[in-house]
Order: C-alpha cells, then structure tokens, then sequence
C-alpha cells in the first residue's frame, strides 16, 4: 500500500540510518535491507521559504501547521495536540544563572505529555493504513496519549507498562478505555514482549510498526520554539532523553528549518538530560563520546525515562557531539530539589522528568557552558499530575477558627 | 548443541520463510559464526563485523544479550531472539 502522504508533501521516501538505501513508504517500518532504522527523507527544494512561512502560520494552532513537514496527512478526526506555550522564565533564571530562560511547557497536551505529538503522527498513518487497534510499550505518558487518540478514533488500544509505574498513569490510561497491561519487569522487558507480539498480531504498535512516523512527530517541539522565538533556533535546548527519539528528532527538525530557509544559521547545541538511576546516554557523553552501555537495572524517580537499552541512544550520543552540547546525570534530590524550584518560581508543575531537566540546566550552567545573552530552551515534556516525585508536604488540619489558623501556620506567617 | 533462533516477520525471507531456525552453538560467538556460515542472508542483515549490529537486540531466554559475554553459555538456552530497535517509552 503507497501512502497519500507524496502527493501532499515533500516526501521522499524512508531512507536507513544504518546502510542508507532509500525505501517507498510503504507498511515497512524498519530497513528492508539491513533491519536499520529508517526515517522519513524530504524534498525541501521544493519549497520557498516566505511562502511556506506565511503558510504555516495561517494553520491551525496545533502541530498539523507544519504538515508540509510531516510524513502523512493531517486527519479530520485529528485534535489540538501542541502549539504549547514557550515561557520566558526570569524567576527560575536568576535561580540558575541563566540570563535568557525560556520554558517549553509541553505539559500542556491533551493528556499531559509531549506524547501526545508523535502518537498525533502514529495514528494519522494507523488510520490511513486501516488499522483498527493500535498499541504501544510505555513508562506511563505513551500509553495515555495512545489511550486518548484511541478513544477520539474508536480504535481499539492495548498499551503494556512495567508493573511499578506512577498508578495515575495506569489509571488515566484505563479512564480512555484502554486494555492496560501490567508487566512485571524493566521497560525493555516490555519492549520485548511487545516485540514479539507485533509479529503476532497485526495492531498498530506505536513505537515499533509505525515508527518511522510516530518519530516524526517530535519534530515539531522544536518547529514551534524556532516560530515562538521570531522563527530563529534556539542557542541551547535541554532534552530529557529516554529512548532518545526525541533528543535526534530535534537536529532532524533545526536541520529542515534551515534547509527550507525558515530559520537563518545560527549556532544550535542539544543537550541530554538523564537521571543518574538511567543515564545511558549522558554517561556515554560525559566519558569522551564512547558507545552507549546498557543499564541493565534501572532506579530512578524518572520512571518515564526508566529505558535502559535506549534505540536512539548511539544516535543521541552523535547528534550531542556534533551539535557540541553537552550532558549532565543528576540524582533522585537533585530531581525533586528542581522540580520543586520550578513550582516555585514559574508555577509550572512538572513530573519528575521535567526536574531532570532543570537539574541538567542548573549543572550545565555552573559548567560554564551558556553564554551571556544566549537563548535556552528546557524541555518539559510531563505534567506533574500524572505523578509527582512525592506526596507534597502539607501543614496540618485545623478547625474553622483563625486562632487556629495563626497557631498552626505560626511559622509560615512570621 | 542446537539453539532456537525466533525471527521477527522482517527477517523470515532471509531464511525461506521459517518463523525459527536451528543453529549449533555453545556461546554468543559460535552463534554468530553459525548465522554468518549457515544463513549468509540473514546473517549480511543482523551482523555487523562478524557480531550482532547495534540496530537489532537479541535475547536469551529474555536476557538482553549486550548484557551477555561472548563466551556466554548457551548449552542451556531454550530459545534466541531477535528482534528489531524499538522507541521509547
């Protein structure tokens, strides 16, 4: 089956990041040849930048305003999946040191999480593929946003999650009226699983059969910071990295925003946040750019970035280099100490994620690596109300009386 | 020592068709060797340098093998897989 998507955008075809042969997007999801990852590849010659600028923001204040630079068409059924806020944050910038701070606050997508992006990409090719269920292995934000767009499309959703995820995951995913399966084991356990049973049944995995698209749809974080900003990149983007997709997908975006004239050069890093209980890829940064090592045991707060054998980590570890940005892993207090400052000074509530991100920043700025007057961008990819790192530290109950009141709230009030 | 090979849908045309293979190994290695010997069209598309490339995982018996050594023993395996990279999470 050939897909709609050449005669309405600039695609090429899929070409693999391991041997490069160039391949018809067809149901192939990973190198006919080699078993390679492969990637959408676009015609970017074919557009003139002023026109496709004016194009984009006469779209709609979703992510399908850069259709032209996905690989399928936008859906009818589709929903307002980002366009999210950028927010200067002076507040958390003077707590770091950080002169121009602005905050990606992608914990405002329909289920809290910047998954909701490339699930948008995955489901529009589910739909055009016929598909009837759609599935994915999850830490938790894939599989409410899989559960959501499910719902919207009336397909059937069976997402499978490590048993000692945050509960409100479980839960949200559920409420959509997803089949939530519990596995017992690491990610990757489920990763494996999931592998095995999308040969046996012919679902729409997500992150696995439908890859190459649901990738894609990480792009467009970076697409909207580069039109928030006056269509110019960012200096420095801070990228909390689990799989790594998301982290690649942005060279893959600053690289199209440039080759269509959207935005002018400028100088661009990336830089990988990992918690310390998972740094597969920071640690592989930090110790002179070697070969991604497995964690075969995950801890960490962080559980949606809990995936020890990330398939993008090599690819994040090159992209980090060649962008020359950096890396930083950060412990369980650093994440809640951050998390917490974030609350505090932007009143932004993020998932233990989003503190590792401030974290990464916090160390990236005392290293020295941002400059004065330059731009950085803190992904925040999940809402702290789908779990938090803790149960927040309450004052104690107290009787409809002020006297009350001033008793037990004596030291707050001083 | 006979170890069972499961192939994703992907890889089956590498090797007639067949959902699993059977192939003589001890460890990791001999493995490889094996494929590379026995299934060179399978073994062009999985290995890299006579060693499973970075873009496939393989399991044994549900342990990733980059966790494994090459000597590992497999006399007791009940079965490999592979399986191609997957996103996350």
């Amino acid at each position: 089956m050939t897909t709609t998507l050449e005669e309405i955008t600039a695609l090429r075809g899929l070409r693999c990041r391991a041997c490069g042969a160039l391949q018809p997007a067809d149901e192939r999801y990973i190198c006919g040849e080699c078993l390679g990852p492969i990637e959408p590849e676009y015609d970017l010659d074919i557009f003139d930048a002023e026109t496709l600028r004016v194009d984009i923001e006469r779209g709609p204040a979703s992510l399908w305003r850069y259709a032209p630079l996905l690989p399928v068409a936008p859906p009818t059924s589709h929903w307002p999946v980002g366009w999210t806020p950028l927010i200067e944050a002076h507040r958390l910038g003077d707590a770091l040191g950080i002169e121009r701070l602005y905050l990606k606050d992608d914990t405002r997508n329909p289920t809290l999480s910047f998954k909701d992006r490339p699930v948008a990409v995955a489901l529009a090719r589910a739909l055009e593929l016929g598909l009837d269920t759609i599935a994915c292995a999850s830490t938790g934000n894939l599989a409410g946003a899989v559960a959501a767009a499910a719902a919207r499309n009336g397909l059937r959703a069976f997402v499978f999650v490590p048993a000692d995820i945050e509960p409100e995951k479980i839960a949200s995913a559920a409420a959509y009226g997803a089949t939530v399966v519990r596995v017992n084991g690491p990610y990757d356990a489920v990763n494996r699983l999931c592998g095995r049973l999308a040969d046996e049944y012919g679902w729409g995995f997500v992150n696995f059969t439908l890859r190459p698209y649901y990738a894609e749809g990480s792009k467009t974080v970076l697409f909207e910071c580069a039109e928030q900003l006056g269509w110019t990149l960012p200096h420095h983007i801070v990228v909390p990295v689990g799989s790594g997709a998301l982290l690649t997908r942005q060279a893959t975006a600053a690289n199209q925003l440039r080759a269509t004239g959207l935005v002018p050069e400028s100088h661009f890093h990336i830089h990988a946040a990992q918690p310390a209980g998972c740094a597969p890829v920071s640690d592989a940064v930090l110790d002179n750019w070697r070969p991604v090592e497995p964690v075969r045991r995950p801890e960490t707060l962080a559980k949606s970035l809990a995936i020890g054998a990330p398939a993008d980590g090599d690819g994040s570890v090159k992209i980090v280099r060649e962008t020359r940005g950096s890396a930083a892993s950060v412990s369980d207090d650093e994440i809640r100490e951050a998390a917490s400052l974030l609350a505090t000074t932007e009143g932004v509530l993020v998932e233990p994620a989003g503190g590792v991100v401030v974290a990464t920043a916090k160390q990236l700025a005392s290293r020295g690596v941002f400059h004065a007057g330059e731009t950085v961008v803190l992904y925040l990819t999940g809402n702290g109300y789908k779990g938090g790192p803790e149960e927040t530290a309450l004052g104690p109950v107290i009787a409809a009386d002020a006297d009350a009141f001033r008793l037990a709230y004596e030291e707050v009030l001083a | 020592m006979s170890v069972t090979v499961r192939l994703p849908t992907p890889l089956r045309s590498a090797v007639g068709g067949e959902r699993t293979i059977e192939v003589d190994a001890n460890d990791l290695a001999s493995l490889q060797r094996e494929i590379a010997a026995r299934y060179p069209e399978l073994g062009a598309r999985v290995l890299r340098d006579g060693a499973f490339g970075r873009f496939v995982t393989v399991f044994v018996d549900g342990e990733d093998a980059r966790f494994l050594e090459q000597n590992a023993d497999l006399s007791t395996a009940k079965v490999v897989e592979i399986l191609p990279a997957m996103s996350g999470g």
